[in-house]
């Protein structure tokens, strides 16, 4: 609740500089609260999701550029178009698993990013410059920071929706053994396309958010592997398969990395980099449960 | 006539691809890491040669053992006191840790080389066997015979040697490796140590005959994916067949349409994993599948 009204109210006491960290902060805890429901809730490695940003990004600029549309309308068309597109590869790709999975994904990227690249339409591989919004720069930033933190309410609302109902059941029993769920009558594939689906139309509707914000997008840039490893750290360090683990992970990660900018550039891969070696051998389920833990063994020593 | 010479362009590097992956595949065949840093690895041997060759005039191909040997330390020690802690947990770790440890090589690499093109220019770079109107550059010939017969030499590593026998019986059952005397954490620390050698060793092989920069790390990752999963998971001859199919493929489809190579690449490994998860020479064993 309280972090609520902080987030609402963030705009009227943020300069410039910490708005723009905050509403990257705020894009990556949609994304990766997103990522969360098939990598964490069904615990399929998803790891080139980052084509469904990728698309919403490109499809939003295409027909913003190319056929005029306003934002309002292309942002929905998107959107749907994830919709669509995941739900026909579901089937076929989430037969695979582990790493199986996790490369097919990564194929499905690349591919996208080659695809689109090659295209007149969507810009090629010269990008797409987006119509600028009118207005000051406050009311701008403003109106992308309440965009994004929509995007982030929706997508935690849906996980919390996922995690209550009949579905998410569903999809714990797929994760804790998939073999034994079909067996005792669970249809895993139609749960896992489910699942899968609702999490690439809400990594898409970030991406067709990007675009606008960022007004000019290439395909390199939004279908970068990087993002999706991002996606995934954030996660890490949040905590697998929690409902709010990815947005505390995200809004530790995106800190961190401004500081790193601001203070070491030349060496911010190096540091990045190191960060994420330490978080995966000394956090690997997270700040959330690592904090638990902690909390557990100090009530324990107090009440000795 | 030209389309002989795509042909033999391709051939050429594929011999060099099938080197690149073969480290990849085996760590990921008997480890489940999808190394990430692979690509990192190749580079570091590439530099390895650069800076051999810049400075003391040596040779690329006499510069192989040099790299290999660096690059198996540089892999066993890594292993042993850092991958050995998270081996058996998840995909997702070892998948994140080593892109942290690319990000990590790669500021390095940047730090000690700078972010310019490189390359090592040889006396003999660009005299070809010339038969009839086809042209066969030596030093492609060279980095392509080098490359098979180390490849080949691993495949006698794997089937003939004791720490061979170690390395598969790990692979296929860790448990009853162990109840056998197998100290199993040692196996992974040499295997994952072949594996970076034989990264360093395509390095070598990659600086003989193209440029390269700190950046082409995930390309030649994502090459050595393809390839891995083309040819099977695991699989020594699997890898040649991988590599000679994915650079034939490229070659044609460069000469064809030059922005598509790409396309076509990744649209064969989705279609291979769809439709025959086990590649063209996988065994069910070596993997979940």
């Amino acid at each position: 609740m309280l972090a609520a009204g902080i987030l609402l109210a963030g705009p009227a006491f943020l300069d410039q500089y910490w708005m723009r960290v905050v509403t990257f902060a705020l894009m990556f805890a949609a994304m990766s609260a997103a990522l969360n429901i098939t990598a964490g809730f069904i615990g399929y490695p998803a790891f080139g999701d980052v084509v469904w940003f990728g698309l919403g990004a490109i499809a939003t600029g295409t027909l913003m550029v190319k056929a005029n549309w306003p934002f309002v309308a292309a942002v929905p068309v998107s959107v749907l178009l994830c919709t669509v597109l995941s739900a026909l590869v579901g089937p076929s790709l989430l037969r695979l698993r582990g790493h199986y999975f996790a490369i097919g994904t990564l194929a499905l990227n690349e591919a996208t990013r080659a695809l689109v690249q090659n295209l007149d339409v969507t810009g090629g591989g010269s990008g797409l410059a987006l119509p600028i919004t009118t207005g000051s720069v406050e009311s701008t930033a403003r109106f992308f920071y309440y965009l994004f933190l929509g995007a982030m309410a929706l997508t935690v609302l849906v996980s919390l929706v996922i995690v209550r109902t009949r579905l998410g059941y569903g999809l714990r029993s797929i994760r804790a053994n998939e073999d034994a769920a079909a067996a005792a009558g669970v249809n895993t594939t139609l749960l896992k396309t489910i699942a899968w689906t609702l999490s690439a139309a809400l990594i898409g509707l970030t991406g067709a958010i990007y675009a606008y914000w960022i007004s000019f997008i290439e395909p390199p840039a939004v279908f970068d592997i990087g993002i999706s490893i991002k996606m995934f750290v954030i996660v890490l360090l949040g905590g697998v398969g929690t409902v709010f683990g990815p947005v505390i992970g995200a809004f530790g990660i995106q800190l961190l990395e401004s500081q790193v900018w601001g203070n070491f550039l030349g060496y911010n891969l190096l540091i990045l980099g190191g960060i994420v070696m330490v978080i995966v051998l000394f956090l690997p389920r997270g700040v959330v449960a690592f904090a638990r833990s902690r909390a557990r063994a100090v009530a324990a020593l107090l009440s000795r | 006539m030209v389309y002989v010479q795509v042909l033999i362009n391709g051939l050429l590097l594929g011999g060099l691809y099938a080197c690149m992956a073969i480290g990849f595949s085996v760590i990921w065949g008997v480890m489940s890491i999808i190394n990430l840093a692979h690509g990192s690895m190749i580079i570091m041997g590439a530099y390895i040669t650069y800076w051999i060759w810049r400075d003391y005039g040596i040779d690329p191909f006499a510069t192989i053992p040099v790299s290999g040997a660096a690059l198996f330390c540089f892999g066993f020690f890594l292993q042993k006191y850092l991958l050995n802690r998270i081996v058996a947990t998840s995909v997702f770790l070892s998948l994140i840790f080593t892109f942290g440890l690319d990000m990590v090589l790669t500021n390095v690499h940047l730090e000690l080389f700078q972010a310019d093109l490189r390359a090592v220019h040889t006396g003999y770079a660009t005299s070809s066997l010339v038969i009839g109107s086809l042209f066969v550059p030596y030093a492609r010939l060279a980095v392509f015979g080098t490359a098979i017969a180390l490849t080949l030499f691993l495949m006698v590593l794997m089937n003939r040697t004791r720490i061979g026998n170690a390395i598969k019986a790990t692979s296929f059952d860790v448990e009853a490796a162990e109840l056998v005397g197998i100290n199993t954490k040692q196996v992974y620390s040499i295997t994952f140590a072949i594996g970076a050698m034989m990264a360093g060793i395509a390095g070598s092989l990659v600086a003989t005959v193209h440029q390269f920069s700190p950046f082409g790390s995930v390309a030649f990752t994502t090459k050595s994916f393809v390839v891995v999963i083309l040819g099977g998971l695991g699989s020594i001859p699997g890898a040649i067949a991988g590599g000679l199919v994915l650079a034939v493929a490229e070659a044609y489809t460069a000469y064809w349409q030059p922005g598509y190579a790409e396309l076509v690449s990744f649209g064969l490994l989705l279609a291979v994993l769809v439709v025959r998860r086990r590649g063209l020479f996988g065994k069910r064993f070596y993997a979940e599948l």
